[in-house]
């Protein structure tokens, strides 16, 4: 057994992307992830189906954020789209992420949506780093790290012939 | 498995790395020394009126996060438009003892 001084963790535990350890805990991080955004979005649907009002709302007070007025023209403009792309949106996000499809894709939009409620919730009073950020570090973790490739559906898509034909949609996969 | 990158990889790396670690680290020290409120946002009384605000706007703080994350989507979109590189077939090359 060997003990490199620079890199203490190259023995048995070292986190090498293709070791089990890492995943392991790539898809454990990833199943959990998925299962927070899908909760989040199936209650929603089984509650409002897709007229899910609170979301134009929400966005329509986002007024003065460093997103400038988009949120609020959205929440006036695409009202309609907003009330069914949110719980809808939130589901697929968290069902891709969960069986690991189109990882990448998913975690793309979960960005965006953590963002949104990252700015929008502003619960910055023990500073900029909250739990929203840290939930928009995860889908960032996810895309940069293609964890569908980890007991993911991502590792067995991106093995077909089509995938293999066009390996630019390993970006939206992984 | 050694990874390529290019000056378009590092740049993307060090634009959004230095953006985002700006918005929460950098400005989070500045804030830290200005004193006390220590948070990002206003401080209020029972009767909600703003007794403290914080030295840097968390405007600016989200905002040059949110400017990082927008260099990595760029760079993603930038990614996904060109083509891909064909990977190099390694050649096994072996020599014959004497």
């Amino acid at each position: 057994m060997s003990y490199q001084a620079a890199n203490p963790l190259a023995d048995e535990f070292e986190l090498e992307l293709g070791g089990a350890w890492t995943a392991y805990w790539l898809a454990f991080l990833r199943v959990v992830t998925g299962w927070w955004f899908f909760h989040a979005g199936v209650t929603k649907l089984i509650e409002n189906g897709l007229s899910y009002g609170y979301g134009p709302a929400y966005l329509q007070q986002m007024t003065g954020t460093a997103l400038g007025p988009l949120p609020v023209w959205m929440g006036a403009n695409l009202g309609w789209l907003i009330e069914a792309m949110v719980p809808l949106g939130e589901t697929l996000i968290g069902l891709g992420l969960m069986v690991g499809a189109l990882v990448r894709l998913a975690s793309v939009f979960g960005a965006f949506f953590m963002t949104l409620f990252w700015v929008g919730n502003a619960g910055f009073g023990h500073g900029v780093v909250t739990g929203d950020l840290m939930g928009l570090l995860l889908f960032v973790t996810m895309i940069v790290l293609a964890t569908g490739r980890y007991y993911g559906l991502d590792a067995i898509i991106e093995k077909t012939r089509f995938v293999q034909r066009h390996p630019r949609l390993k970006y939206l996969l992984g | 498995m050694q990874q390529h990158t290019d000056i378009i990889d590092k740049a993307a790396m060090a634009l959004s790395g230095g953006l985002m670690l700006l918005g929460i680290v950098g400005l989070g020290i500045v804030e830290v020394l200005a004193g006390a409120p220590y948070g990002a946002a206003p401080v209020t009384n029972d009767a909600g009126e703003i007794i403290a605000t914080p030295m840097v706007d968390p405007t600016i703080r989200t905002g040059l996060v949110i400017a990082g994350l927008v260099v990595l989507l760029i760079y993603g979109l930038y990614r996904l438009a060109t083509p891909v590189e064909e990977v190099e077939a390694t050649t096994g090359h072996e020599t014959m003892a004497d």
